[in-house]
């Protein structure tokens, strides 16, 4: 049972993790200068009034209690009310994370199902055309903003060939799969669906295509070189196992890694994606919340956030040890 | 005296051995991509020192009388049609005007009728100064952090690790944004050297620094560099010299200044490389979302530009982010080059935009 106690590990330290994610959130609001009631109260209030915020906010109350309350408010899934927004804050956020996951599957899978047949192929075919346009490909998707490639795609696309949305999402995926239930038009749905989608989702997506094709193909040289793979030939087993089965297997073990530290960037890329696109997501609400000074929905996000990347990152550490049973559980 | 010795740690870290030498020279000249990176970072380093005499035009200087100037081959000819009153009568026009380039503007004018040439010119000020000073920030911190960590292993360690995992858990973009919309944007005017000693006099005098933008992107990326040089000397605490210096009782601090850290040098270099490419995407992206002390910025462009798409103005956009393409991309070559010849052995890029 070693991966079972493994992962219960792995599930006590993102605990920690988040804890100590929260802590540093609810820090956030001490090392800023300004207090949150300026942003709820109007500029002529009177120092009664302020005091009756502060009270409601429970801010009269010393640091700790403070840290305590908020602490179990959390635990509740009480984030917070947002008076700039009239709406609970925990509502705010878990209506947005649907959008930004989605955003980021996409992206994930456009990635995934592109790059790393890409990789292997521009192994496999070392120093040929595909080889050099795989190499091309990679180092300028590793170079290109993503917020900058997102306005090109819409130059292209949008402003000359007209044929994807620029802004907004549209229907979500849910809506999607629900039309195959309730008699909505199935195919209707599924194109406005992929038109609201494809651009965000290649602007968010190339980053990591990129990244991934470049691992795999360094990945793959590195493996095809081993005596095992020559073993493998030598006692005649088909080109496609070797490669497939033995070195595209050692292959994936150092991507996982990288894509499980890459989370980070990948939530970093959804937010400003959807800043390009209008995506109607966390990202969106982060920058209105940080600008409007709208504390509960800033904080609920980054929490939401940071626990996301643990969330992930625990997956990861699972695929991980799935792929690899080398893998020291320690 | 304390300068002295930092001067002296730093020179004893990065002396470069014969063997390093040889390597970085036979990899160089095995591959052409590394050629390539080394010649456009020289050659933006040197546009963005000597800024003020490449630039054609003051990079802030706004022309409303020649906006919106295509760059030089794509001049066009746009038909409008809008409604006049003529004598009593509302009548449709046809018009036929030419938006021609202008040869002082190569790369054409914003919608402002700034030099977008020497705008993206003074735009690599930026974007190499965030990039480089956001990177040695970050090692300044990481660096001393990771080798204690790794060097005395046990609960600093432990803590260290902790915290490593708290500070990843926040996506760099989301936390420099969130830091730097609730601290403030920060600009420091830095006299420019040229136009101070009385050349190119036309060009701006100061140069604005974006500060938070380079405090918070150090403070968001330290993490790499801890991870790394905590790696490096987990492993070279072991290596006999570390023992027998540590035999013959020297203190763990000179251990690590003299011993530890040299040998980790190579890594850390590998990793500084790319951390300045990572950062100059990070601050385009900051500056894109306005949250950047300057408004001389790649990504400000960019940003400015958005809005002209839809109208025909692609160039606005276009023109910063093929420069910093350009940039990352030299600067990606050169560390794929570093990695290539002096195989560090890291994992991973760190942090991308």
């Amino acid at each position: 049972m070693a991966l079972g106690r493994f992962l219960l590990k792995r599930v006590l330290q993102g605990i920690l993790v988040v804890w100590g994610v929260i802590t540093v959130v609810f820090a956030l609001r001490f090392v800023t200068p300004g207090s949150p009631i300026n942003a709820i109260a109007p500029l002529d209030a009177s120092q009664e009034t302020r005091q009756a915020i502060a009270e409601e906010l429970g801010l009269d109350q010393p640091l700790y209690v403070q840290y305590a309350n908020y602490l179990f408010d959390l635990l509740r899934g009480d984030m917070g009310f947002s008076y700039i927004k009239g709406q609970e804050a925990a509502g705010l956020v878990f209506q947005k994370l649907p959008a930004t996951l989605e955003l980021a599957v996409a992206a994930t899978v456009v990635a995934i199902v592109l790059s790393i047949p890409l990789g292997v192929l521009s192994a496999t075919r070392r120093n040929e055309p595909v080889d050099y346009g795989a190499t091309l490909f990679s180092l300028g998707g590793i170079s290109t903003p993503n917020f900058w490639l997102g306005i090109m795609l819409v130059l292209v696309f949008s402003v000359q060939l007209n044929v994807f949305k620029t802004s907004g999402r549209g229907v979500g995926f849910e809506d999607v799969v629900a039309s195959v239930f309730t008699g909505d038009p199935f195919l209707d749905t599924l194109i406005t669906w992929l038109s609201f989608i494809t651009l965000p989702a290649i602007t968010l997506g190339t980053y990591f295509t990129a990244l991934i094709t470049r691992l795999t193909r360094s990945g793959m040289l590195d493996q095809l070189g081993q005596s095992y793979v020559r073993a493998a030939r030598a006692k005649g087993l088909p080109e496609t196992l070797v490669r497939y089965k033995h070195a595209l297997r050692n292959t994936l073990i150092p991507v996982i890694t990288v894509l499980g530290l890459q989370m980070g960037t990948l939530i970093g890329g959804a937010v400003i994606t959807e800043a390009v696109f209008a995506w109607p997501g966390l990202g969106t609400l982060v920058i209105q919340s940080i600008n409007l000074r709208d504390w509960p929905t800033l904080q609920g996000s980054l929490i939401v956030i940071g626990a996301g990347f643990v969330v992930v990152n625990i997956l990861v550490d699972a695929l991980y040890a799935y792929v690899n049973p080398q893998v020291v559980y320690d | 005296m304390v300068l002295d010795r930092i001067l002296a740690t730093l020179r004893n870290a990065v002396s470069i051995s014969p063997r390093v030498k040889r390597n970085l020279q036979r990899e160089f000249a095995r591959s052409a991509l590394a050629k390539l990176g080394l010649v456009l970072v020289v050659a933006i380093l040197l546009v963005a020192i000597f800024a003020p005499f490449f630039a054609p035009h003051d990079p802030t200087e706004q022309r409303l009388n020649q906006s919106q100037l295509p760059p030089l081959g794509f001049s066009k000819t746009v038909e409008t049609t809008s409604s006049e009153f003529v004598d009593g009568e509302i009548t449709l026009v046809n018009e036929t005007t030419t938006v021609a380039a202008k040869p002082e503007f190569p790369l054409g004018t914003d919608s402002l009728g700034r030099d977008m040439l020497s705008r993206v010119i003074y735009g690599a000020r930026t974007s190499l100064l965030v990039g480089i000073m956001g990177t040695l920030l970050a090692a300044l911190v990481g660096v001393p952090v990771g080798l204690l960590a790794g060097y005395h292993r046990g609960k600093v360690d432990d803590t260290l690790m902790r915290i490593a995992d708290v500070s990843l858990a926040f996506p760099s973009l989301v936390l420099a944004i969130a830091l730097i919309g609730l601290w403030g944007r920060a600009a420091v005017p830095v006299p420019d050297p040229f136009v101070a000693a009385g050349f190119a006099g036309e060009m701006p005098a100061t140069f604005v620094l974006p500060g938070t933008v380079i405090i918070v992107v150090g403070l968001v990326n330290w993490v790499w560099f801890a991870r790394v040089a905590r790696g490096e000397a987990l492993s070279l605490r072991e290596e006999e010299y570390v023992k027998a210096a540590r035999a013959l009782g020297a203190r763990n601090n000179r251990i690590i200044t003299r011993h530890v850290l040299p040998n980790a040098i190579t890594p850390i270099l590998v990793l500084g490389t790319i951390q300045i490419a990572a950062i100059i995407l990070l601050e385009s992206a900051l500056s894109f979302l306005g949250f950047s002390g300057t408004t001389l910025s790649w990504g400000f462009d960019i940003a400015q530009g958005r809005d002209y798409i839809t109208s025909g103005q692609w160039w606005i956009s276009t023109v910063p982010g093929l420069a910093i393409v350009l940039a990352v991309v030299g600067i990606n070559l050169l560390g794929d080059w570093l990695r290539d010849a002096l195989d560090p052995g890291i994992e991973g890029e760190g942090g991308g935009p």
